[in-house]
């Protein structure tokens, strides 16, 4: 079996070449990125968002030609913070924290920084200001869907909303439809619920089968997050009510994509900044900051709007078509110096 | 006279409707061995518990050293100088912890030094160790020592308290021969220094090694002193198996053609090896100390153990069952001792208990139980039998012992065996239900042959033709029971006979 | 015969009515509850979970334990995605694919723990660990879905079987037209056969002389080793059923640890003790204990009760299961059984 990590030391060696050409023009560290060392130290790591993120960092890290390890403290939030530690202990020079709760990650990022590392957080707020933010932002994810919904069904409709509280991201999408909610009273939302029970999908479909059996005048389900919407759509189809019931989320995968094309399926449309762009972004981030130069405090990856109907139109059928035809899906431009190679497409 | 280290005058002590004491008086001298024999229930073990104060005693009284003596608790009897090594080793050591820690646990545990001195702790554990001639490394765990070296850790701990009285509870069965000289070289030099010993032990040679006096009980009494030059074993063999046996009708059958065969068969590997012939029709009890080897040999027959060496021929086919399904299948039956540990299921009902072994009889296609096989089955057995109980389906615990042991022992009469083993089935039973089941075991052995462990040699000569002595793993003597001199029969089971293999 | 004193109705009856109760509360609040769709809805939902319980009861009958049967589940869920998207083989192939993983794993179990006496809990464990790493590994971690790429670059073209899906989204015409999802007709089968199996068969009483007194078993001639092997095989083949479902229902295969599905089936096979105060683990108990589960969360969730009350009602649940069972039938229950 080729594992990945064998691919991606493949695909490093791959990429050097180029690399070499242009190390000239590039700035120290990266006139000899072969010395550079990064580290990317995860929090979550199941489920396919996390995957193509991981992919991302890999493409990106090895088109510049740096040595990437990676740790996976897999939602143990101490663990993290020792594996900061850890790295620091073998001295890389950036470090990638994806994920993670700000209370355990806030003093192990600063000892990073204080080891004179570049740091960089993707989705946890470390309240550091010598370390820059990558997000997506889920306030615009979760805008463009429901610009989506109104579009679709104007401003009078009974709604159902999927969240569970606590979880960062969500929370700041829950702001979104809230703000929605206040800005168009026709939005009746007659129930919320939802759960992170694993496998979430289906503990999801549970529960919205409930729903839908107790409220069957529901015409949208707001789901802003693809697991949730998994399971939606998986209730609605039990429930035999497909056709009146739309669902809108964020995020999307190969097997989302498959969901929405089915036909008359109640999945409308998604929001979603592709996850590989934003593990891209957050090295090329994480390479700015090693150059010395500044990326800013807040480096946000634009979300894009993914609808049933284009998938239908441009026959997309995986993430990698969704690419190739949504070219604002396959990058974005943000984090950009002119030395830098980007992962060939 | 010898100064009386404890005095025990009327000493009493009932669990319930049961009375375990029943006036027990006994001078424990200082400086002196006394062996302390009795049958199982013989209340030997109450009475330990008594003296170190795990059980309170409901009258009578005890006396330390002149001084009234009840503690309260196991701790205040070790404070008065009450030590007390068990039978179980690891009760007396914690196996992860040193040597050293072992030998000062008492002090530790008393909680008044609040950090530990290591090398102060060396010393101390050292002057104890030397103390009772125990030449270890105290920083060794107690895990990794031999068994002896562990108990003599044990008594080691509870000599550093200076006791008056030393209870030491079958200390040999778990030591070699050469562990157990250890034991009693020690043993010797307490003697000298003065501490009373009371020594629990059936073993005839520790007690020939050690005994200044022997004391026998039964039935929560003392039934026999022996002291003075030469101790009569025989005797006090006799006073705790009880002479007062009743004469038993016993009409022994003709033997019918030969069941079992044993030749050269040796249980242990130092035991000497030993024949034995078994005929359809007849009931043969196998009698002997605790640990004299009949579980052992009712375990090879049934699959449970493989002999060192040795042949068994069962209706002149080869038998070496694997297991006890096996044995089963074969036609040896057995059942076992310690009905709850070893044969009661205790969440099935009687009638459940009654058919166990024999489901596939009762199982129709899929293996689904025919109920009213199965209840018949049940009904009959327990008329049988002679089972006292309100209905099959009530559950086996609400039954009295002697009514669960006629569940376990009827269980196997419901098929028809070649061989059938009962150990100890008048185990922890009452009288009334001792002759029902040994009744049923007798009416029931035409067409196979009956073998009954029972260390009461009162319970041998109730139920067999034939008597067995066990001694030493093999076996000592075969007595027809008609007019049977009882005096060679005690002494067989003391293991004294004359040329009898003395242990080195 | 003395008529039965009130504790011993309460324990007898006590959660059954309590379960009508509940029922009653929730119809009164939200009328939609009392449909023929909410009541085969709950069952659906307690499908997957009552049968991986059944599994974990019959480990329980012979004194043993299963911590690895969320584990299995998940892994029959990915090894049949594995099998239809990218090896492109039936619908077929697929089932018997997970029930022989099944049985394998659960034959492993049962090796560790009676020959090669690793505790129970230890050793399902263990195997869990290996599971929820090993369901990972041919994937690198991603989920399985038509259409994803393989190490190779091209995208997978195998697609779940129109067959294999029915099993978990097929609904029978019963009464009123499509009411009945198979994965009830398969909880209810199984539930029929388990009870069966363990009330009624030879197999079964020896197995409950095991869990209540392994020794004495043994002696009464039965090979405890060999039933002990069965339970974890049993066990094992119940939770692959349990995965099948979840791929059909999921239509996709999914990385999860599965740990939500074993404490949720544990709980109802501990809740199950306390139905009709059997105070022993049992088949009937079981279903029941996942029906119980199952209508207090339909319940709760129409009632739009957040998630986290939910676990708490359920731990509260089977706290007072347990207490029934070993605090007040403690005395009878041992009596009789």
């Amino acid at each position: 079996m080729i594992s990945r990590r064998t691919f991606a030391a493949l695909a490093t060696g791959v990429a050097l070449v180029p690399g070499l050409a242009l190390a000239q023009g590039a700035p120290a560290p990266f006139d000899n990125p072969g010395q550079v060392d990064i580290a990317l130290v995860r929090y979550l790591s199941t489920g396919d968002f996390f995957q193509a993120y991981l992919s991302g960092v890999e493409k990106q890290a090895a088109a510049l030609g740096v040595n990437l390890q990676v740790f996976d403290s897999r939602q143990d939030a101490a663990l993290q913070a020792d594996m900061v530690d850890q790295a620091i202990a073998l001295g890389v020079d950036g470090i990638i924290i994806q994920h993670g709760l700000t209370e355990s990650m806030q003093e192990a990022a600063q000892r990073a920084v204080d080891a004179g590392i570049k740091v960089v957080a993707f989705d946890v707020n470390v309240e550091n200001p010598a370390i820059p933010q990558v997000e997506q932002s889920d306030a615009a994810l979760a805008q463009l869907a429901l610009d989506q919904a109104i579009a679709d069904h104007g401003t009078e409709w009974v709604a159902g909303f999927v969240h569970v509280a606590g979880i960062a991201p969500l929370d700041r999408r829950a702001a979104v439809w809230e703000a929605v909610k206040t800005a168009n009273p026709g939005i009746e939302e007659v129930a919320m619920f939802g759960t992170l029970d694993n496998p979430i999908a289906n503990s999801v479909a549970n529960q919205a089968r409930s729903v839908l059996s107790a409220n069957p005048n529901i015409q949208v389900m707001f789901a802003p997050y693809d697991e949730f919407a998994k399971g939606v759509k998986i209730a609605v189809d039990e429930a035999g009510m497909t056709g009146q019931v739309s669902i809108y989320s964020a995020d999307v995968s190969t097997a989302d994509i498959q969901l929405m094309r089915e036909p008359g399926s109640a999945w409308k449309a998604t929001a979603a900044t592709n996850p590989a762009v934003v593990g891209e972004v957050s090295v090329r981030t994480l390479a700015l900051l090693l150059a010395g130069e500044d990326p800013g405090a807040q480096v946000i990856v634009p979300p894009t709007l993914i609808t049933q109907a284009m998938l239908n139109d441009a026959d997309i059928k995986n993430m990698e078509e969704l690419g190739a035809k949504l070219p604002a899906f396959a990058h974005a431009d943000v984090a950009m110096a002119p030395w830098m190679t980007l992962p060939p497409r | 006279m010898p100064r009386h280290a404890i005095t025990i005058r009327g000493l009493t002590k009932a669990f319930g409707r049961n009375a375990v004491l029943r006036g027990v008086d006994l001078d424990l001298p200082a400086g002196q061995v006394t062996v302390l024999m009795g049958a199982n229930g013989a209340g030997k073990s109450t009475l330990v518990k008594a003296l170190c104060g795990v059980h309170r005693a409901d009258g009578g009284e005890i006396l330390l050293d002149g001084a009234a003596f009840a503690p309260p608790g196991p701790a205040a009897a070790l404070r008065a100088g009450v030590v007390t090594v068990h039978q179980s080793i690891n009760d007396g050591v914690v196996p992860d912890l040193d040597v050293a820690s072992n030998l000062l646990l008492d002090e530790l545990a008393d909680g008044r030094t609040l950090f530990l001195n290591a090398r102060r702790m060396r010393d101390e554990a050292c002057r104890i160790a030397a103390a009772v001639g125990l030449d270890i490394d105290v920083t060794r765990k107690v895990a990794g020592l031999p068994l002896a070296d562990r108990q003599l850790v044990a008594i080691a701990r509870a000599m550093a308290r200076r006791p008056k009285l030393l209870i030491l509870d079958e200390p040999t069965s778990s030591l070699s021969l050469a562990e157990a000289q250890r034991l009693f070289a020690l043993i010797d030099r307490l003697r000298a220094d003065g501490v009373a010993i009371l020594y629990i032990s059936h073993r005839m040679s520790d007690i020939r090694r050690l005994a200044d006096r022997i004391v026998a009980m039964r039935d929560g009494q003392v039934s026999g002193l022996f002291e003075g030059g030469s101790l009569d074993y025989a005797g006090a063999i006799r006073a705790m198996l009880g002479h007062a046996i009743t004469e038993v009708d016993i009409t022994i059958p003709p033997p019918g053609p030969v069941v079992l065969e044993v030749a050269g068969l040796q249980l242990k590997p130092d035991a000497r090896p030993f024949d034995l012939r078994l005929h359809a029709g007849e009931v043969v009890a196998v009698t002997g100390l605790v640990g004299s080897g009949k579980s052992a040999l009712a375990g090879v027959l049934f699959g449970l153990d493989r002999p060192v060496a040795g042949r068994i021929v069962l209706d002149g086919r080869p038998h070496a069952p694997a297991d006890p399904g096996r044995a089963v299948a074969a036609g040896v039956f057995l059942a076992a001792k310690d009905r709850l540990a070893n044969a009661v299921i205790p969440g099935f009902d009687i009638q459940r208990n009654l058919t166990l072994p024999f489901t596939p009889r009762h199982a129709g296609p899929l293996g689904l139980m025919r109920r009213a096989s199965e209840r018949a089955q049940a009904l009959r057995s327990i008329r049988d039998m002679g089972v006292v109980c309100q209905g099959l389906r009530d559950g086996i615990l609400t039954l009295s012992g002697g009514n669960q042991q006629k569940v376990v022992v009827g269980r196997w009469l419901a098929e028809a065996s070649r061989l059938l083993i009962l150990d100890e089935p008048f185990q922890g039973v009452d009288i009334q239900a001792r002759q029902d089941i040994g009744r049923r075991i007798r009416d029931s052995a035409a067409g196979r042959a009956t073998l009954v462990m029972c260390a009461e040699l009162d319970e041998a000569l109730e139920v067999a033709d034939r008597i067995l002595v066990m001694s030493e793993h093999t076996i000592v003597g075969d007595h027809r029971n008609e007019a049977i001199d009882l005096t060679r029969l005690m002494a067989q089971v003391a293991g004294s006979m004359d040329g009898m293999r003395e242990p080195a | 015969m003395t008529p039965p004193s009130i504790t011993d109705l309460a324990i007898r009856y006590g959660f059954l009515v309590l379960m009508a109760g509940l029922i009653i509360v929730f119809s009164m609040l939200r009328p939609a509850f009392l449909s023929p769709q909410s009541a085969v809805f709950i069952l659906q939902s307690v499908a997957i979970t009552g049968i991986l319980a059944l599994g974990v009861t019959a480990t329980l009958v012979v004194d043993g334990f299963d911590l690895s049967i969320g584990a299995v589940a998940t892994s029959a869920l990915m090894l049949s995605a594995y099998v239809m998207v990218i090896w492109e083989m039936g619908a077929v192939a697929a089932v018997v694919l997970c029930l022989l993983m099944g049985a394998g794993v659960g034959l492993i179990n049962g090796l560790l723990i009676v020959k090669m006496r690793v505790p129970d809990l230890l050793a399902t464990l263990g195997m869990m660990f290996l599971l929820v790493g090993l369901q990972r590994i041919p994937t690198q971690g991603n989920s399985i879905s038509t259409g994803m790429v393989l190490p190779d670059g091209s995208a997978a073209e195998g697609t779940f079987a129109p067959g294999f899906l029915m099993l978990g989204r097929h609904r029978i015409d019963f009464v009123i037209e499509d009411l009945v999802p198979l994965s009830v007709v398969f909880l209810i089968v199984i539930a029929v056969l388990t009870w069966v199996f363990l009330e009624l068969t030879r197999h079964g009483r020896v197995m409950y002389a095991i869990g209540s007194n392994a020794q004495a078993a043994a002696l009464a001639g039965i090979n405890v080793g060999r039933y002990r092997i069965a339970a974890y095989m049993i066990s094992g083949v119940m939770a692959s059923i349990g995965g099948i479902l979840l791929a059909a229902r999921l239509g996709r295969g999914d990385v999860a640890s599965g740990n939500n599905l074993l404490l949720d089936s544990v709980a109802a096979a501990l809740i199950g003790f306390a139905v009709l105060g059997a105070a022993r683990p049992n088949a009937f108990g079981t279903a029941i204990g996942a029906l119980f589960v199952g209508i207090l969360l339909q319940g709760l969730t129409m009632l739009n009760a957040p998630y986290y009350t939910q676990d708490f009602i359920k731990g509260a649940v089977l706290v007072v299961a347990l207490v029934f069972t070993f605090a007040l039938s403690g005395r009878v229950g041992r009596a009789r059984a």
